[in-house]
């Protein structure tokens, strides 16, 4: 039992070294004028949903005086 | 398919900021971002004019023309926004825009620049509608429940417009032909006076 619990710590201590050397294997690689980020789901959504730019051309309009 | 932009009626314009506090308040902006500021010429004098001014949503956005990770993107809609996670706080998309719009957020110490934040006209960014990632990197998104900008939402005096760009010049020249003469926010008048 003595000899146990230093092992585990070391073997804990050894487990978070290698895990802080960790680099990530999925890198962007850039090419001129590409977006490569998360593709925004609000694009696909104005372009399908007739009922929201209904919603939204409302909403303009709403701005004239009264 | 709609262009969404900006118009502030400077003859309305009154100062307030109401539209800076709507967008700091709705999109938990940090100290020292503004997305939104409103630039007073003349102050103090007869006849001056106020004038809030955000990212424009240009169409032909200068700041993506120099970003070097091509971290923007353009929705249908014309509304300019970018990714974060591209983004690598370079400050060149700032040299490029005329309206002074990309902020950097002071977030470690020697004033090591941040992320770029701006106004995204309230439409968030690439991370999941509505979630909470969204709008801790990006603010609100209201446009995706169909609302306006919180800016001209809020706005008192209906001075700063947003939305299709047809509807709202269409407003626009509405009320300056209510007001009767030519509109005086802009043109060769207002930049060179009457003679």
């Amino acid at each position: 039992m003595k000899r146990t619990i230093p092992r585990i710590l070391i073997l804990t201590v050894i487990a978070l070294a290698l895990a802080g050397c960790y680099e990530s294997a999925s890198v962007t690689r850039h090419e001129p004028g590409v977006y490569k980020g998360e593709q925004d789901p609000l694009v696909n959504k104005l372009a399908n949903d007739d009922g929201l730019r209904e919603q939204l051309d409302q909403r303009f309009d709403g701005q004239r005086d009264r | 398919m709609a262009r969404m932009k900006f118009l502030c009626d400077a003859d309305r314009c009154i100062e307030c900021n109401g539209c800076v506090t709507a967008c700091k308040n709705v999109n938990e902006v940090p100290w020292g971002v503004n997305r939104r500021r409103v630039v007073t010429l003349n102050d103090g004098l007869p006849g001056e004019k106020s004038i809030s001014v955000a990212c424009m949503h240009c169409t032909d956005a200068p700041c993506a023309a120099v970003c070097p990770v091509d971290c923007f993107y353009t929705t249908d809609d014309g509304i300019v926004l970018h990714d974060k996670d591209l983004c690598i706080g370079c400050g060149y998309c700032f040299y490029a825009c005329p309206f002074g719009a990309p902020q950097f957020p002071k977030t470690e110490a020697f004033g090591v620049r941040g992320k770029m934040d701006k106004c995204t006209f309230c439409a968030g960014g690439p991370d999941g509608d509505g979630s909470e990632e969204e709008f801790t990197k990006y603010g609100a998104n209201r446009i995706s429940e169909g609302k306006l900008p919180a800016c001209a939402e809020m706005c008192a005096t209906k001075a700063l417009l947003a939305g299709d760009a047809d509807m709202v010049a269409d407003i626009y020249r509405e009320r300056v032909m209510r007001r009767g003469g030519r509109p005086q926010t802009w043109g060769w008048s207002q930049a060179y006076g009457e003679g």
